[in-house]
């Protein structure tokens, strides 16, 4: 491994620290001393980023409470964060460690598949079957596209609020389809 | 055009992408953001109101139970996840469990990640070898005798320190990676917040964009900025670890010859890396890249004043050091624990 000055963190560092505070900032410094309308607009702004995250992980029927609790773990811990700017990767770690734990701490319950062939036409088969496959893939790709196709976030906004690189983003999003589209049966043109 | 509508929605829709979001979409969230207690804002702040005295005790609570009371640390040691693939980020969990407090694990040819308590986590490369020194309430600490760990950290700062062979890497907040050689070496690259560094007496404190490197023996190096050029990192390489005190001044040469004002990270620190008249060329550059307070003199830098060294840093852009300022290291000894003198 050389130590003179690996390249492998240029494409990830920034030019250098920046003095003006984003918008981003802003809104954290404001959540962090007490705005509800700041907090609002976070919340606004990266639930989209959670729900995907721990969509990509855990139940479907689960995912709307461990959004809201990730939040909330997110607030009371907000002192910890020194780089307001880093809130959107922060923000998904902690998603990320709260769906690890929601498994720990159901290990001795067995999950049914979400993909389970049900009595009647389920209004969302479609989706849980496609989400199915999704959950298959490797994580990276896994959640890079649940934020995509399901969230609707496009690939620089996963980026700017995941923390990923941009290249990272396009890689996992066109990785991730052509493995997701083996899953599905389906041609790689359709 | 198809990959451009997968990246950013323009250029032709791909038939078969707008099929799955179309398939995809019901599952999107709706949940409004819930009920919080926040603390009340400062007088003065504008951006939004509330009144509820009884929940801003109630996060006040939380608040100081967060940043003053200790974590809580269930079991001693933190959660293990074994990752496959070729390479990040084709990876995925194959296998968990736990690593106790002195326990260590070699990744050998595979990726892990060790989840910090419950204030961060952190990812090990293939060849790295760790083991967990402290698991307790108030503090978290890991020992690298070589390879490559990504650091990620949401706890206040000074909770979570790494050891390595050449220095100690105190976290301030929040994402870094940390490389050790074979030879003991290290290099710190800090991708948010910032992260102190020290051992043998020195101290180098690495803000956002910047990365530091390491010597066994001598502790840590001058921090640059990545975008610095090569020939001004050399240099500082041979100012840090050269032990030929003509060359050494050499080196101050090319760096005074190379320095921007992006390289303020770096002269700064160097005040305290030289004294007499090389100092005086340290202050010299410096000023003229960043001019210095009123408060602080020439004669107050050259005389080794570490209180308008501190102010200095201030007119710097690179925030607020007075955590690190203040920070001391009760438990850590001379800075440095060696893991291979510890026998791994």
């Amino acid at each position: 491994m050389s130590l003179e000055y690996s390249p492998t963190m240029s494409d990830r560092a920034d030019s250098g620290p920046t003095p003006a505070p984003s918008a981003e900032a802003r809104l954290v410094a404001a959540a962090r001393d007490g705005d509800r309308t700041a907090f609002g607009r976070l919340y606004e702004r990266f639930s989209p980023m959670v729900h995907g995250v721990l969509l990509a992980r855990i139940p479907r029927s689960e995912v709307d409470d461990l959004v809201q609790d990730v939040f909330l773990q997110a607030m009371k811990r907000l002192r910890g964060l020194r780089d307001p700017d880093a809130f959107g990767p922060w923000l998904a770690a902690i998603a990320r460690n709260r769906a690890r734990d929601h498994y720990r701490r159901r290990a001795d319950t067995v999950e049914l598949p979400e993909d389970l062939p049900a009595a009647a036409p389920h209004p969302e088969g479609d989706a849980l079957a496609v989400l199915a496959a999704l959950r298959r893939l490797p994580e990276a790709y896994r959640e890079t596209l649940v934020l995509r196709l399901v969230e609707g976030m496009t690939g620089p906004e996963i980026a700017e609020r995941t923390g990923l690189t941009p290249g990272s983003v396009r890689v996992n999003l066109h990785r991730g389809l052509q493995m997701l589209r083996g899953a599905l049966g389906r041609s790689a043109t359709p | 055009m198809s990959g451009d509508y997968l990246w950013d929605g323009s250029g032709e829709p791909d038939p078969e992408i707008q099929r799955l979001e179309e398939a995809l979409r019901p599952l999107r969230g709706t949940r409004p953001a819930p009920e919080l207690a926040l603390p009340r804002p400062r007088p003065g702040f504008s951006l939004g109101g509330w009144n509820s005295l009884a929940a801003a005790a109630a996060l006040l609570a939380a608040v100081t139970a967060t940043t003053r009371a200790p974590y809580p640390a269930p079991g001693a040691g933190w959660d293990l996840a074994w990752l496959e693939g070729p390479s990040w980020p084709e990876t995925r969990v194959v296998r968990e469990g736990r690593l106790g407090v002195g326990e260590w694990i070699d990744t050998l040819g595979s990726r892990a990640r060790l989840s910090v308590g419950d204030i961060g986590e952190v990812q090990l490369e293939p060849a790295t070898r760790v083991g967990i020194v402290d698991a307790g309430r108030r503090r978290h600490r890991l020992s690298l005798a070589r390879g490559v760990l990504h650091a990620m950290i949401w706890a206040p700062p000074g909770r979570f320190l790494v050891d390595t062979p050449s220095a100690v890497a105190v976290d301030l907040g929040c994402r870094y990676t940390l490389e050790v050689a074979r030879d003991g070496s290290g290099l710190l690259h800090v991708e948010a917040g910032w992260v102190g560094i020290e051992s043998h007496g020195r101290r180098s404190l690495v803000p956002a964009g910047a990365a530091c490197p390491t010597r066994r023996g001598a502790g840590p190096g001058t921090p640059y900025v990545e975008s610095a050029p090569d020939a001004l990192r050399q240099a500082l390489l041979g100012i840090d670890f050269g032990s030929d005190p003509r060359a050494r001044r050499g080196s101050l040469d090319l760096v005074l010859a190379a320095a921007e004002e992006r390289d303020a990270l770096s002269l700064w620190h160097l005040l305290s890396r030289f004294d007499g008249e090389d100092r005086g060329r340290v202050y010299d550059r410096l000023a003229a890249l960043v001019p210095p307070p009123a408060s602080v003199t020439r004669a107050g830098i050259l005389g080794g004043n570490a209180a308008l060294r501190d102010a200095w840093w201030d007119e710097l852009g690179l925030g607020s050091a007075e955590f690190w300022r203040t920070w001391t290291w009760s438990d850590s000894s001379d800075g440095a624990s060696d893991p291979e003198r510890n026998g791994r």
